[in-house]
């Protein structure tokens, strides 16, 4: 609905009223299509019209027949004219006496002091973001316990919800447990079970590989090859891996071999390594995401010679040098 | 009372008293009640017509959802004319029903209506009584038009013979309007008028 065509300063050309409110156009829409075709092109507010097609889809002046697709946006002759406007501020009766051009009502509004419903803090000690207009008849302890009654209600609401679906997880976990007893029981009595698992468990951890990024390791020399002391670190890359869809019957190994004690003949001591460095840079490895680590995984490396790689693969953990 | 409607009001009653119509007392329209749900509207009978030189006022009540469903529009003063009930003053126009637009405003309906009493429609009456004799009998319906004009609209035609049918029947005892009623009915035939009131009279009985 328009605005009240007595809040403008000075005379509003009829021109700018809507036929159905009588207000100054808000958001005017006129009747016209896309091709101009033969359409009688009065404007309303959009809400009006809204309002009356609901009723009868014909035009409130000339009552051709109209549909809501017809209404487009008026022209920009006309809505630089009621920009150009100027309106007193909608909360002149409680005092304001601020008069804006039209296209600035709304900015002038979000900051209009006068506003009773403009939103202020508490300043009796609760701190609460309450309307203007209801500070008088705030009670910060009426207000903060009917805050914390709803709070309760949606903690309660969500030790329900939480209840609910540990309930679920335990039945699957019960579920998955029977698969994998199953599972096992068909691979040690079916040799050619066992050979097709094996298959597809090597195909899985192939195709996790290809999904995770080349790393590039500057700094051989930061490698630490006894990670005794970093547990936090080692629970983090874990971690990282499962997130990164990690095959669940390679992660265990793979983080026990972030070890020396784990690895191949020719990494397993100082002095093995020492005299296999050069190959160090034929590895293929991969990052593990957002960690100083890298993973050397079997598959990428059929290349390497026996002594320098383990089924499935290893972590090597740096203290920096990844990229 | 919504927003919309009462702001619709207040500007189309001023509209109306500064338009040129008001000037010429063609139409007028005055306020009932403070909250503008409730006018009193006011149209001068058009010339050459049987409602020259009357004046009908009207009750017009305007709904909460205006201008999105017409006023309720209807006549106060009793006319004789085939699409005003002569009963209840209920006007069939199809633009108080539906042909009303959004943008049609009280000094449209009040010209609208004094078109009406200018260009009746007979095939589409409200009072069948009336349109029968408006198609049969023009003559006489110009004569009981012109007649209730002078009786309750002021107009200024004095028509001594039907009065005198009328006095006919008051003597009788029978109220006046009634009686007017059953003699317009009947094209002023005095004994068939005088028939169907006692019959009537005697039914109640």
């Amino acid at each position: 609905m328009g605005f009240e065509v007595h809040r403008f300063q000075g005379e509003v050309d009829e021109e700018l009223l809507c036929p159905i409110c009588s207000g100054v156009l808000e958001e005017p829409v006129q009747v016209s299509d896309v091709l101009q075709a033969q359409l009688c092109e009065h404007a309303f507010c959009r809400a009006c019209i809204n309002e009356w097609i609901n009723r009868q889809p014909t035009c409130p002046v000339d009552r051709a027949p109209i549909t809501s697709a017809q209404l487009r946006p008026v022209p920009r002759i006309l809505r630089n004219l009621l920009a150009r406007l100027c309106i007193g501020c909608d909360n002149t009766i409680y005092g304001c006496q601020v008069v804006v051009k039209l296209d600035c009502l709304v900015a002038h509004l979000d900051e209009c002091e006068y506003n009773p419903k403009r939103p202020m803090p508490c300043e009796q000690g609760c701190g609460l973001i309450i309307p203007k207009d209801e500070l008088n008849g705030h009670h910060c302890i009426r207000e903060l316990r009917s805050l914390i009654q709803s709070q309760q209600q949606k903690l309660t609401d969500v030790k329900r919800e939480l209840g609910e679906q540990q309930f679920q997880i335990n039945e699957q976990k019960r579920e998955i447990h029977l698969l994998k007893d199953f599972m096992r029981a068909m691979r040690v009595s079916n040799p050619a079970m066992r050979a097709i698992a094996d298959q597809m468990e090597r195909d899985e951890v192939v195709r996790w590989s290809a999904t995770l990024p080349r790393a590039r390791v500057t700094r051989w020399g930061g490698m630490i090859s006894t990670p005794d002391e970093l547990l936090q670190v080692k629970t983090m890359i874990k971690r990282t891996l499962s997130e990164y869809n990690c095959p669940p019957h390679v992660i265990d190994e793979l983080m026990e071999n972030c070890h020396e004690r784990k690895w191949p003949p020719g990494l397993n001591s100082l002095e093995t390594r020492q005299s296999s460095r050069r190959q160090y840079e034929n590895y293929i490895c991969k990052r593990v995401p957002g960690k100083q680590a890298v993973l050397v995984l079997h598959c990428d490396n059929t290349h390497m010679p026996e002594d320098m790689m383990v089924e499935p693969g290893l972590v090597m953990i740096f203290a920096h040098g990844i990229e | 009372m919504a927003n919309i409607a009462a702001q619709r009001i207040k500007r189309e009653f001023k509209e109306v008293i500064k338009s040129e119509e008001v000037a010429k007392c063609a139409i007028k329209v005055e306020l009932v009640n403070d909250s503008f749900t409730e006018l009193k509207g006011e149209i001068a009978g058009p010339p050459d017509t049987p409602y020259e030189g009357g004046n009908f006022v009207l009750e017009i009540k305007v709904p909460e959802t205006y201008p999105f469903n017409p006023p309720k529009v209807r006549f106060i003063t009793k006319i004789w004319h085939p699409n005003i009930s002569s009963v209840t003053g209920a006007i069939c126009l199809d633009i108080l029903k539906d042909q009303w637009a959004a943008a049609m405003t009280l000094r449209t309906v009040l010209l609208s209506l004094q078109a009406l009493l200018s260009a009746a429609e007979p095939d589409d009456p409200q009072d069948a009584v009336v349109a029968k004799q408006y198609k049969e009998q023009p003559e006489m319906f110009r004569q009981t038009a012109k007649h209730w004009t002078s009786v309750y609209a002021g107009g200024p035609a004095k028509m001594s013979d039907l009065d005198d049918k009328i006095r006919r029947l008051t003597d009788m005892g029978i109220e006046e309007h009634n009686a007017r009623v059953a003699l317009s009915s009947y094209n002023w035939d005095l004994e068939r008028a005088t028939e169907q009131l006692f019959m009537t009279v005697m039914a109640k009985n």
